[in-house]
């Protein structure tokens, strides 16, 4: 088979690779080709067949028809430890690591070093130090991984891989989780590794991300590959083109007409967690009818456990939260829920949905108790089944049918049927948190679309994101969040992503005074 | 459930294969269970076509209907008493003290309260319903308000009821004139009629038959019986849309409670006449119906059918070993295969099923809060 191996021949190859799933075509014909000691983007919106060739790449599912081939040899991948055997990595979303255990233990996990029956602890020490230093990765392996930061968490999932000797490393949405700053560093191991000879593939659909990073993108559309190009030869335009089929607009309307009254009131608000460990400090603020507030904050600067207090999952410990001048305290989600506060949460598959409940079960929840959707407490399934209908209809979710289980969703989709179900009752506030995180270009522009039509409707929205660009462009007022604090309240119009950036990292303090914000 | 029919066809074993009727997950199960005795019982020397031909005439001929509708009676009670805990997620173990101290209650008040028969039926299980809930109860008080597992505390909680059942009828209420320990007799009033178009069986079928319906009404058209379907598949979600689940808690550990202590109070009324130290424990019917509860995945018709299905390979068992060589272990072996070759048919559908949604949804996965 691989009679000359020569430069050209690529690291990494899938010829007409087709996965079928009762009902998709996951993988239609794809062929790839990755050389070797480049950065390799492949994008697509979800749904688009990206998981699904990454899952064939690492050997998690087999395709039905198709070729693999690693440096010109024909692989058949059987499990995961085959692509590992091939000199491949994968950076999950989800890090898998230990939490409990140090960073060189995790990183050597399943190919200790051994000195006789023993694991050789130092060596093992050594050797990780040694590999984060060489690519500027800056890790202390003697780190407990729980210890550590989102970010810092994720070169440990690479150190793994590079542990292992992988060839070939695979980043599936590494992005996600990281602050401007540490993706901007992410980034520059990235290239390091590129020029030490290693082959990245990059999973993503952030464009700027794609023309700042990669050498070459293959795009994908309903699982087939719709373009290939060299970055140097595309812009972010062509790029969405092909990904969406059609030219996206991601420019926000501004609000025709000022904010009305204060709706929502976060009045002096503190929070502990379990352990007495004071999450939110002293939080006030308003939402007003009319407006989006926009929360920016790094993961775990208690933008969560603000979030739960305000759709009532959980209890101030000092301060209070009202609607419209009514104290909510003591009154749970339900109270919350009906006196007028819907919620999209992070996380649409750990708190925003029922994976094995139809379509029209998730469509239901929250508003069960709604004296249209009961009599004495015997659902009227016929209202509940019209209700499924409409909103499949109006928020155009694709599905077989309202009887879908939800789980079966892609996360696009699955998104339009959390954001269906809390917009559907027209609550006077909005909670959207993360409402975009891991959806494509096109879900984007509708779930944007959404916040500013609750708006325009006079109804308040409270946005938390990560993601700059998206607060920026969706909020009337931006706060900014650091170790539990508002520290800034910005003017969208007057700040960028590098001023907010350093508020939320805590390089800068603006302290503003309580009484001041809101108004 | 149509996809994943075919979709496990085309990549089915070949032994399902060679089966080729297997039409469906539950009777490929019972071929399967049923041809794996057949060999054991080959083994053993004996004919196996005529060891399931006793088995079968045991249960459908003569007292057998009778026998499996009576034995089915607490089976399926019982589980029906623990799928309704299992479907809001909530594992509870504590069935048989539920039971055991239901049967207890409805002796005592049977042969003390003074009334027409009717009556002190009716009374004996509104008292053995209380205290199945209030024992249902202690655990869930426990995991709402000091986090105690229902899990661990119901299963704990067993120990205690056996031996606070036995102490009462050992110290208060003994018959001087039973050879073990045991309250007297019941008064022939109290005692539960029987049906003559059920094949004689106990009028307390018919019970069983209006709580099947009413808890599948429940699962499947009420409010709560959505959000404890919910809550069984993801509690935070459940929580997110604002079910109160200590409430849930609080009342279907107490309900579930409830069903298990008239199951124990028909014990005493319908079959056995006196409460016997040890016998209701040694039935093993809360844990039979366990069992079911969970190969009928928590449903209400499918648990009759299990639990009147195994009813029928314990009374057909019994008559196989009167009549041929074979042991009634062998019903229990071949009890515990279809337990098996079932859980292994469902189990990897489900799993099957959550893998692939799983990889739909991987694309927007963000599993950020867990690292956060």
């Amino acid at each position: 088979m691989s009679l000359a191996v020569s430069s050209e021949t690529p690291e990494l190859e899938l010829r007409r690779v087709t996965k079928r799933y009762p009902g998709v075509v996951a993988n239609d014909d794809v062929s790839l080709s990755v050389r070797s000691g480049e950065i390799h983007a492949i994008v697509g919106e979800n749904g688009a067949g990206k998981s699904t060739l990454m899952s064939i790449l690492y050997g998690l599912v087999s395709p039905d028809e198709g070729e693999i081939l690693v440096r010109g040899d024909l692989v058949e991948f059987r499990s995961t430890l085959d692509a590992i055997d091939a000199g491949l990595g994968m950076v999950h979303q989800e890090f898998k690591l230990f939490p409990t255990m140090t960073v060189a233990e995790n990183v050597v996990y399943g190919h200790e070093p051994r000195s006789g029956w023993l694991i050789d602890r130092n060596l093992a020490n050594n050797q990780v130090a040694e590999l984060a230093e060489g690519y500027g990765l800056g890790v202390d392996p003697l780190a407990t991984v729980e210890d550590l930061r989102v970010g810092v968490l994720q070169r440990v999932e690479i150190l793994k891989a590079l542990y292992r000797d992988a060839r070939v490393l695979i980043l599936d949405e590494p992005t996600a989780v990281l602050t401007p700053q540490e993706r901007d560093s992410l980034f520059e191991v990235l290239r390091r590794l590129r020029d030490d000879g290693r082959t990245i593939i990059f999973i993503t659909h952030k464009l700027n991300e794609v023309m700042a990073l990669s050498d070459r993108v293959t795009v994908l559309r309903r699982g087939q590959v719709v373009l290939r190009v060299n970055t140097a030869g595309t812009s972010p335009g062509q790029l969405s083109t092909a990904m969406t089929g059609r030219s996206v607009d991601t420019s926000v309307r501004p609000a025709d007409h000022d904010s009305g009254e204060a709706l929502l009131c976060v009045n002096s608000l503190s929070i502990d967690d379990s352990n007495g460990i004071r999450r939110v400090r002293d939080v006030s603020f308003e939402v007003a009818a009319g407006e989006i507030v926009g929360i920016a904050a790094v993961a775990g600067s208690g933008q969560s456990e603000l979030v739960e207090a305000i759709v009532g999952l959980r209890r101030p410990t000092e301060g209070s939260v009202a609607l419209a001048g009514n104290d909510l305290a003591g009154h749970g989600v339900s109270g919350h829920r009906a006196a007028g506060i819907s919620f999209i949460p992070e996380n649409r598959h750990r708190v925003g949905s029922a994976g094995s409940a139809t379509t029209s079960e998730n469509l239901l929840m929250g508003y069960q108790w709604q004296p249209r959707f009961h009599k004495a407490g015997w659902l009227r399934r016929k209202v509940v089944a019209q209700h499924a209908d409409e909103l499949i209809k109006s928020y155009d979710i694709k599905v077989s049918g309202p009887n879908q289980k939800v789980g079966e969703l892609s996360g696009g989709n699955l998104q339009k049927v959390v954001v269906a179900r809390e917009l559907a009752h027209e609550t006077s506030i909005l909670v959207a948190e993360q409402p975009t995180r891991g959806v494509d270009v096109g879900a984007i522009e509708f779930i944007h679309a959404q916040l500013v039509a609750q708006r325009d409707a006079d109804r308040g929205v409270l946005l938390i994101s990560a993601e700059l660009w998206e607060i920026l462009a969706l909020s009337t007022r931006i706060l900014v969040m650091f170790e539990g604090q508002i520290v800034a309240e910005l003017d969208p119009t007057m700040t960028n992503e590098a001023e907010i950036g350093l508020y939320m990292t805590g390089a800068h303090t603006q302290w503003v005074d309580a009484e001041t914000l809101g108004t | 459930m149509d996809q994943s029919q075919t979709s496990r066809s085309t990549q089915s074993s070949s032994l399902e294969r060679w089966l080729g009727a297997a039409t469906s997950p539950a009777v490929s199960a019972l071929v399967l269970s049923f041809l794996i005795c057949a060999v054991i019982i080959l083994l053993s020397g004996e004919n196996p076509i005529r060891a399931y031909g006793e088995l079968w005439s045991g249960a459908t001929t003569g007292a057998g209907p009778r026998t499996v509708i009576n034995r089915g009676i607490p089976i399926v009670a019982m589980a029906l008493a623990i799928s309704i805990p299992f479907r809001s997620g909530i594992i509870n173990l504590g069935g048989e003290g539920q039971f055991v101290l239901g049967g207890f209650a409805a002796a005592v008040v049977a042969i003390n309260l003074d009334a027409p028969g009717p009556l002190v039926i009716f009374v004996s299980f509104l008292v053995a319903a209380i205290v199945g809930a209030v024992w249902g109860l202690l655990p869930a008080v426990g995991q709402t308000w000091l986090r105690l597992p229902i899990l661990i505390s119901s299963l704990l909680l067993n120990t205690p009821a056996r031996a606070l059942a036995s102490y009462l009828t050992k110290n208060y209420f003994a018959d001087p004139a039973a050879t073990s320990t045991s309250t007297e007799a019941l008064p022939a009033s109290t005692r539960i009629p029987t049906i003559s178009w059920l094949s004689g069986a106990s009028a307390s079928a018919l019970g069983v038959a209006v709580l099947v319906a009413a808890i599948y009404a429940f699962n499947r058209r009420t409010a709560p019986g959505y959000q404890s379907h919910i809550s069984g598949i993801n509690l935070k979600f459940s929580e997110y849309g604002g079910v109160g689940v200590s409430r849930q808690t609080i009342l279907s550990m107490g309900s579930g409670g409830a069903i298990a202590g008239m199951a124990g109070a028909h014990m005493i009324l319908g079959q056995s006449g006196r409460f016997v130290d040890y016998d209701l424990v040694g039935t093993g019917f809360a844990w039979t119906g366990l069992l079911v509860a969970l190969l009928a995945l928590h449903r209400a018709i499918p648990i009759l059918a299990a639990g009147l299905f195994f009813a029928a390979l314990q009374v057909g068992g019994l008559a196989m070993q009167r009549n041929t060589g074979v042991s009634w272990q062998l019903a229990q072996v071949l009890q515990a295969v279809v337990i098996l070759a079932l859980a292994m048919q469902i189990a990897p559908r489900l799993w099957r099923r959550r893998s692939s949604a799983d990889v739909a949804s991987h694309d927007t996965d963000e599993y950020g809060s867990a690292t956060g």
